[in-house]
């Protein structure tokens, strides 16, 4: 019986924490579930844990204290083969993009199958690319296909941010998490972004996780949403729930970017004219 | 604000305390001094004597020396004596160069700290004490592998291949390959070191294998500098290639050490011509190879 309710959920967090070092806690303690299917945003100030908590539920850092069970395995049990398994049920898309630069776009794409491709598939692909309609057709679906060839450093932010998209695609997970996928590009790209990945995840019923910078995009396209600060979730409701008493707690203590800017035009201001 | 304030800005600005105190500026010069008296004591410890060398009698020896070389030697024989000194320098050089990089790939990813050691590739593996330990051994072993090919010299190495498998060129090969193979591994081992784990991590976390993000995340950083310095080290490898013959292996070192033996100068001059020609060729091929990988 209480295998089958684990079974049920995709991602299971049990004062889930991780100390970076000895002193510097990213995550204090994180205790959600997330079923299959579900879309969740996560909101919170910059350095409140987001992306440690993305990099755990991604498997590629293991969290210090608590424990994770993802689709029933707990993580912890996880090594070598069967991680990779895991791992490869799991697509990440990242703030950075994270993509090789001196590769060409087609094999940046490609990347996402190397889960599924043997060692020997993988170098074959490197000298002549496989599967070109796959990455074609993904390609086609954030609207770059005519960059398949070109070299990914040549691309400006926001087309590697959809090359990354691309490769998750081709990837074919059970879950995206998406890191602030629309930090790096403009306010109006930004929205058919979220659009798009959300778009995904109800044609193919994948699990939608996204950290994201913008709380109007998370309150408008997402049923749920998560707010963290200091390695902790402060909230986890219902967009209809939160009001700006909630978010003013959340974002408190937190100096928002144009008022940094402002201090810092000003002192720059002082020293051009002294 | 007015210039009154200069001053009082000028206070305002908070110096490091050992410079308000002065006191590192002693130690400037104490750290000058001491430079000083290292350079004065390598002078007399090398028995450097200017006047040797820009003496009247130096001088005329110069002058003779070079006299005598003229004119080089270009019969046919000698012509094609150097010739076939040159193409022999040139592959050896080649080939101690190949066998270079292979030895510097096969050893380097033991080498580097950050793939074996502090774990690029092993991010979530249990950080087992004795698992750690462990990997100690491999990255310590190449490390130790590499310091030794690399300081041990060139000449050195010659003799001893002359000693295992003969005199000729395969001797120069195989020093050549050795010795640069440890350079080269200490040079591909810190372009790894300077490994984006970004993109890594990235294929990582698509299910990739160790293997896999070796050659779809590292390599493709890597590769164009490894080329590189491999190039590079072409280019100083023709030039101890061109000697390596004095001890026996090979090129036309060896018929330089003979014509400067026997005082066939006329001939030594054609073999430095020889040289000349083909230490430029080989840094223009060179130069134009490293441009089209980076």
């Amino acid at each position: 019986m209480r295998e089958r309710v684990a079974m049920a959920y995709q991602y299971r967090l049990e004062k889930v924490g991780k100390v970076f070092g000895r002193r510097q806690i990213a995550l204090a303690r994180i205790d959600f579930v997330v079923q299959r299917g579900e879309k969740v945003a996560l909101i919170g100030p910059s350095g409140a844990g987001k992306t440690s908590l993305f990099r755990i539920l991604n498997c590629t850092l293991r969290p210090s204290s608590g424990k994770l069970w993802i689709n029933g395995d707990e993580i912890e049990s996880l090594h070598g083969r069967r991680l990779r398994e895991v791992r490869r049920k799991i697509g990440t898309i990242y703030q950075q993009h994270n993509l090789v630069p001196r590769l060409k776009v087609i094999h940046n794409v490609l990347s996402g199958r190397l889960g599924r491709w043997s060692a020997f598939r993988s170098l074959a692909s490197l000298m002549r690319p496989l599967e070109v309609e796959l990455a074609w057709s993904a390609l086609k679906q954030v609207g770059i296909e005519e960059k398949i060839f070109t070299r990914t450093d040549e691309l400006s932010g926001g087309q590697q941010q959809r090359v990354a998209i691309a490769r998750v695609l081709v990837q074919d997970p059970e879950v995206i998490l998406a890191d602030e996928p629309v930090s790096s590009v403009d306010p109006s790209l930004a929205a058919s972004i979220v659009n798009l990945l959300i778009d995904i995840g109800r044609d193919t019923h994948k699990t939608l996780l996204m950290n994201l910078h913008s709380v109007d995009l998370a309150l408008a396209y997402f049923p749920r949403v998560i707010g963290i600060k200091n390695g902790v979730a402060l909230f986890d409701l219902s967009p209809d729930k939160i009001d700006d008493r909630l978010l003013e707690d959340l974002y408190s203590g937190h100096l928002p970017p144009s008022d940094q800017e402002k201090v810092a035009h000003a002192e720059s201001n002082a020293l051009a004219y002294p | 604000m007015s210039g009154s304030s200069g001053e009082k800005t000028g206070a305002a600005v908070p110096w490091p305390a050992h410079e308000v105190s002065g006191r590192s500026n002693l130690w400037n010069y104490v750290f000058l001094l001491a430079l000083a008296v290292f350079f004065l004591w390598s002078y007399w410890g090398s028995q450097v004597q200017l006047s040797l060398l820009f003496s009247r009698e130096g001088g005329g020896q110069i002058l003779a020396y070079i006299q005598k070389l003229f004119p080089p030697d270009l019969s046919g024989p000698v012509l094609r004596e150097a010739l076939q000194g040159a193409i022999e320098t040139f592959a050896i050089s080649l080939m101690g160069t190949l066998l270079s990089a292979a030895i510097a790939l096969s050893v380097v990813f033991f080498a580097s700290r950050n793939l074996i050691y502090s774990g690029l590739l092993y991010e979530m593996e249990p950080t087992l004490g004795w698992k750690r330990g462990l990997r100690l051994v491999p990255y310590l072993a190449a490390k130790g592998l590499l310091n030794l090919l690399r300081t041990v010299p060139e000449m050195l190495w010659a003799l001893i291949f002359v000693f295992v498998v003969g005199l000729g060129p395969f001797a120069g090969v195989l020093a050549l390959g050795v010795h640069t193979g440890g350079v080269l591994g200490k040079l591909f081992g810190e372009v790894l070191e300077d490994v984006d784990p970004q993109p890594v991590e990235s294929l990582q976390s698509t299910g990739a294998s160790k293997l896999q993000i070796l050659l779809y995340g590292i390599l493709p950083q890597v590769l164009p500098q490894f080329i590189s310095y491999t190039l590079y080290r072409w280019e100083v490898n023709i030039r101890v290639a061109a000697i390596l013959g004095f001890v026996g292996a090979g090129g036309l070192g060896q018929r330089i050490h003979i014509a400067i033996s026997l005082f066939f100068e006329n001939q030594l001059f054609t073999l430095i011509i020889a040289i000349y020609v083909l230490v430029t060729l080989v840094d223009y091929l060179s130069a134009y190879l490293r441009r089209k990988v980076t």
